[in-house]
């Protein structure tokens, strides 16, 4: 293969594939974005040189289907594919697929794939190279009886509180916390039917429930040209549902010693596997300073940018340039300022998280200096139960972190998200949090801050402005106005939007 | 005068406006539209803030101070959409397990039924103590937003 590439298809939709296709774009690539029927009209299909429309009505015809990714690849000249994360991204059969057609694939070979996307493996594999895990055990039973009664069996050795995880899993699926013996069986059934539907494998595994731990990962790169390098640590306590809302790097914790290392664990996981790319190697550490290897993520990872902005390493392209065969660009690390990340979804933060859906009738985000805005969205399009309700990644830099902080709260009271529920408020009082303001988030922050759930503090007097507000625009007739507030917003629109859509959930 | 009637997570609530020269008031409160279509509010305290509202449907949309505000407007002699006291689906997907029998007693907590929506699970759980006393639906069917999945009798 030539040093360099001609022409990149993004194996991914939404926020990441508006991510690489810029990326590409500045890189002088040409690129192809596939897209399934519903996305038709999205950003990403319009940031591409060229898009291929996939036939098929649901994910697993479209976005997950190899053979029809592959054969757009070969009808339209393609040298590599990227996949972006989710999706097939951490599929080893597809990326050996796509090197068998002789494309290359940006990411790690199909070997290091498999030996890092089950978790179990995984495990075995870190243990071997000297890189410390979370105490626990492997159930290797596939049938669910069996599968049972090896984890009933397992959990008395390993104790309580405990986790079990999927083999194959990640994003929280197919993950449960159990307590007390009592639950266990139901948690286990429900893990193992969640792993089933998500991944087509129900194998889980069993782990310690490390309390009061943080959740700090490291990013790697390596290169064809004999670098294997980490640039520092990132945060990601901050979970609710096992999904991460808020990121940060640095850790705030960290201190020198301990970030290189973790650093030099995360270079040696690399090397085990002869790693190639960029990846994540995320460790739980304890507040005692001890870390433990979780997983590997074999794949450019959702939180990236913050890395990118305090290290002033461009990840995405670093990737291309490393699957093109030359040596990447970058040269020691250097840490600078701070940066934070919050995930923008759309759900009900105060009904347990529950995804939301509708028009972004306004999506005005904030602007100014240090701001950085990832997303796969603008104003009047529409969000469904499609896919994931992530609609963007907000992102900020400052000279420190209290600098950091303060500008994410800036920046969150001036997004302004109109027509579909979102967790902007959630977000912006997470920031106020003592815990937060401190850095001394763990893993079970939210749940903690939180029993009972979330509900946003609002005066009686703003709530009284707001009903102030809609009455004035209603007594003035803005929503038929076609104003700049409203001209996005169909006044015969109907009263619930769910009832219209077709609706899938493979 | 204009009365409006809002559908909040307070409940319904009946709001009467008045109109003073280009502004209207309520509850100690102005409110002007300029050019552009964007609010000013002016509060109690006498501080001023630009708000932005949108509808969709017959929702009322506002920004105002970093809060999001949703307010369903209900139409002058239609009655509100109230639950009637069954569980009802919090969003569209699929059953995936049915945990009680009709006729079951059951207490706060218990867990009914579990959907699946976006590939996570979703408990239906008693909100009070009570007996069941119909499901709707069985494992495998699909389910839109808001129809009533079970009924409980306190």
């Amino acid at each position: 293969m030539a040093n360099k590439l001609s022409k990149v298809l993004v194996a991914n939709r939404g926020e990441i594939a508006c991510r690489i296709l810029r990326a590409c774009n500045e890189a002088g690539i040409a690129s192809l974005a596939i897209y399934a029927d519903n996305d038709a009209n999205s950003l990403f299909v319009e940031l591409a040189d060229e898009a291929v429309m996939l036939q098929g009505d649901s994910i697993a015809s479209t976005y997950l289907d190899q053979a029809q990714i592959l054969q757009i690849a070969a009808d339209n000249a393609v040298d590599a594919i990227h996949p972006g994360f989710g999706f097939l991204s951490e599929r080893a059969d597809f990326a050996q697929a796509v090197g068998d057609a002789g494309i290359q694939w940006v990411g790690p070979s199909p070997a290091a794939i498999t030996q890092m996307g089950d978790k179990m493996t995984a495990r075995i594999t870190m243990r071997n190279a000297g890189v410390p895990v979370i105490p626990g055990e492997e159930i290797e039973e596939v049938e669910e009886q069996a599968a049972l009664a090896a984890i009933e069996e397992a959990s008395h050795r390993v104790g309580y509180p405990l986790l079990l995880k999927a083999s194959s899993g990640g994003g929280g699926k197919g993950m449960r916390a159990v307590h007390h013996p009592s639950e266990l069986i139901s948690a286990a059934q429900g893990a193992r039917r969640e792993a089933i539907a998500a991944f087509g494998d129900g194998r889980v595994y069993i782990e310690r429930l490390l309390t009061g731990s943080k959740h700090v990962e490291i990013q790697i790169l390596a290169d064809r040209h004999g670098r294997t390098i980490h640039l520092g640590e990132r945060e990601c306590s901050v979970q609710r549902r096992h999904q991460k809302v808020f990121e940060e790097a640095p850790c705030a914790t960290m201190r020198p010693q301990l970030r290189e290392a973790m650093g030099s664990a995360a270079v040696a996981a690399a090397k085990a596997v002869d790693y190639e790319g960029a990846g994540t190697v995320e460790f739980l550490l304890a507040p005692n300073g001890e870390f433990f290897f979780l997983e590997m993520n074999t794949r450019i990872q959702v939180e990236h940018p913050v890395t990118e902005l305090i290290t002033g390493v461009d990840l995405v392209r670093e990737q291309l340039r490393i699957a093109a065969g030359q040596p990447m660009s970058c040269g020691d690390l250097m840490i600078r300022g701070h940066s934070i990340e919050v995930r923008l979804y759309a759900e009900d933060a105060a009904n347990n998280f529950l995804p939301a859906i509708g028009k972004l009738a306004v999506f005005s985000p904030p602007e100014g200096p240090g701001v950085r805005l990832d997303t796969g969205v603008r104003e009047g399009d529409e969000v469904t139960p499609n896919y994931d309700p992530m609609l963007a990644k907000l992102i900020v830099w400052a000279p420190s972190r209290k600098e950091a902080l303060q500008r994410m709260r800036r920046a969150l009271d001036e997004f302004v998200v109109l027509g579909t529920t979102t967790n902007i408020r959630f977000l912006r009082e997470l920031c106020d949090q003592p815990e937060v303001v401190n850095g001394a988030t763990d893993t079970t922050t939210i749940d903690r801050l939180w029993p009972n759930g979330w509900s946003p503090n609002v005066s009686q007097s703003m709530k009284n402005a707001a009903l102030l507000i809609a009455s004035c625009a209603e007594a003035n007739g803005l929503q038929r106005r076609g104003s700049s507030v409203s001209n996005q917003v169909s006044s015969d629109g109907p009263v619930s939007p769910f009832q219209t859509l077709n609706r899938r959930f493979p | 005068m204009m009365q409006n009637q809002f559908k909040t997570e307070d409940g319904l609530v009946e709001v009467t406006i008045s109109k003073q020269g280009d502004s209207w008031n309520f509850e100690g409160q102005s409110c002007q539209i300029l050019d552009d279509g964007r609010l000013q509010v002016t509060t109690v305290d006498g501080s001023s803030h630009l708000a932005r509202a949108a509808k969709v449907g017959d929702i009322w949309w506002v920004h105002l101070c970093g809060q999001t505000f949703k307010l369903e407007q209900i139409e002058p002699g239609a009655s509100a959409s109230e639950e009637q006291g069954g569980l009802t689906a919090p969003m569209p997907g699929k059953v995936l397990e049915v945990m009680v029998e009709v006729g079951q007693e059951v207490s706060a907590g218990t867990t009914l039924m579990i959907l699946e929506a976006m590939k996570m699970e979703h408990k239906i759980v008693a909100s009070t103590d009570g007996v069941v006393t119909a499901i709707n639906f069985n494992a495998g069917d699909q389910v839109e937003q808001g129809v009533t999945l079970l009924d409980l009798e306190q």
